[in-house]
């Protein structure tokens, strides 16, 4: 099955419309590495219960072709809380567009959960609330992320941009739904968070 | 928060490249004209990794007052009035920010920030944007913004 008709698929079965293309701007560190290029296929809709937004197909090009699928939502509340964060897939292949030099740009957040830890690479910038960030990944959410989401999945919460991704070239369907409901649950749990 | 694996690594490569090149060509008998260009090399490299000690040192100081504001000041929020950029670092926005800083019990006002920001972070300082910011509790022009 081909992207296209994977997207097609989904479409039918959430009820999703078909965008010829949708550009997400450079919100996150993944929409910047692309560099403008947009969601194509794209499809526009509910990701999840309660959670809208978009569900496409990124690549770029950066030596060589990179492609994920990505769900792109808004979380605008958790700005006032945590402007930045980031969990990755352990050994995710994309280019850092960021300087480091002698500046902290990144802060690592501890956990307890060692499945946690070998799976993701969780980031925030510096001085964000730490006691708001461990009830925000707290036991329940950290068990999810360790077991419930596709096995590539990562997000980047950038400024109330939520940024959901899978580095599978052709998930079919079913993975691009998993994809949906993943980010939907990280939308959820981020907006009561904020909430409380 | 430490000093990053990057700021460490150009520090022991121009320390040490610099020392070698200014000390193993006269310990191994090069011609005089050689070594004295090499041993230049080495004393400029090693001049650099003392700048960059020098700096490194500076930011852990203001790293360590961070943190101290962070545990010890007071909490509150910033809003961003104005945001432009007229110069890049690394392709990274060197952005001029203008923020409504708001502490609880003692009201608002206006203060100026310069910051150099990823893209990402860059394209989202809109006026209106809230993000949360700490202030030294015995100065109010000392404060940390958390974007």
């Amino acid at each position: 099955m081909s992207v296209d008709s994977a997207y097609a698929e989904l479409a039918a079965e959430r009820g999703l419309e078909q965008l010829p293309g949708f550009d997400t701007g450079q919100l996150t560190p993944l929409l910047v590495e692309a560099k403008g290029a947009g969601l194509r296929p794209a499809l526009r809709g509910a990701l999840g219960e309660g959670v809208s937004g978009v569900v496409g197909e990124l690549a770029y090009t950066r030596n060589r072709t990179f492609r994920f699928q990505v769900a792109l939502t808004e979380v605008p509340a958790a700005t006032a809380f945590a402007p930045r964060v980031f969990c990755i897939r352990r050994g995710r292949s994309t280019r850092d567009d960021e300087f480091y030099g002698f500046e902290a740009r990144h802060s690592k957040l501890w956990t307890e959960s060692a499945a946690l830890n070998e799976r993701f690479e969780v980031s925030t910038s510096p001085f964000q609330d730490p006691n708001w960030l461990r009830q925000l990944f707290s036991p329940s959410l950290v068990d999810w992320l360790g077991t419930e989401p596709p096995a590539d999945f990562s997000f980047e919460l950038a400024y109330g941009a939520l940024l959901g991704s899978i580095e599978s070239d052709d998930p079919g369907a079913g993975g691009l739904a998993a994809l949906c409901e993943a980010t939907a649950h990280v939308a959820t749990r981020i907006r009561r968070e904020c909430e409380e | 928060m430490q000093l990053n694996k990057v700021g460490i690594g150009l520090i022991a490569f121009f320390g040490l490249a610099g020392a070698a090149f200014a000390i193993v060509p006269i310990l191994a008998g090069v011609p005089g004209e050689v070594a004295l260009i090499l041993a230049s090399v080495g004393v400029i490299w090693v001049l650099v990794a003392a700048g960059l000690l020098w700096y490194a040192r500076r930011q852990k100081r203001k790293a360590a007052h961070q943190d101290w504001i962070v545990r010890q000041g007071l909490r509150g929020t910033a809003t961003v009035l104005y945001a432009d950029s007229h110069a890049e670092v690394n392709e990274m926005p060197l952005m001029s920010l203008r923020l409504d800083l708001d502490l609880p019990g003692q009201g608002t006002r206006e203060v100026k920030r310069r910051e150099i920001m990823p893209v990402f972070a860059a394209s989202r300082m809109q006026p209106g944007l809230v993000l949360p910011v700490y202030v030294n509790p015995g100065d109010a022009d000392d404060f940390v913004l958390v974007w």
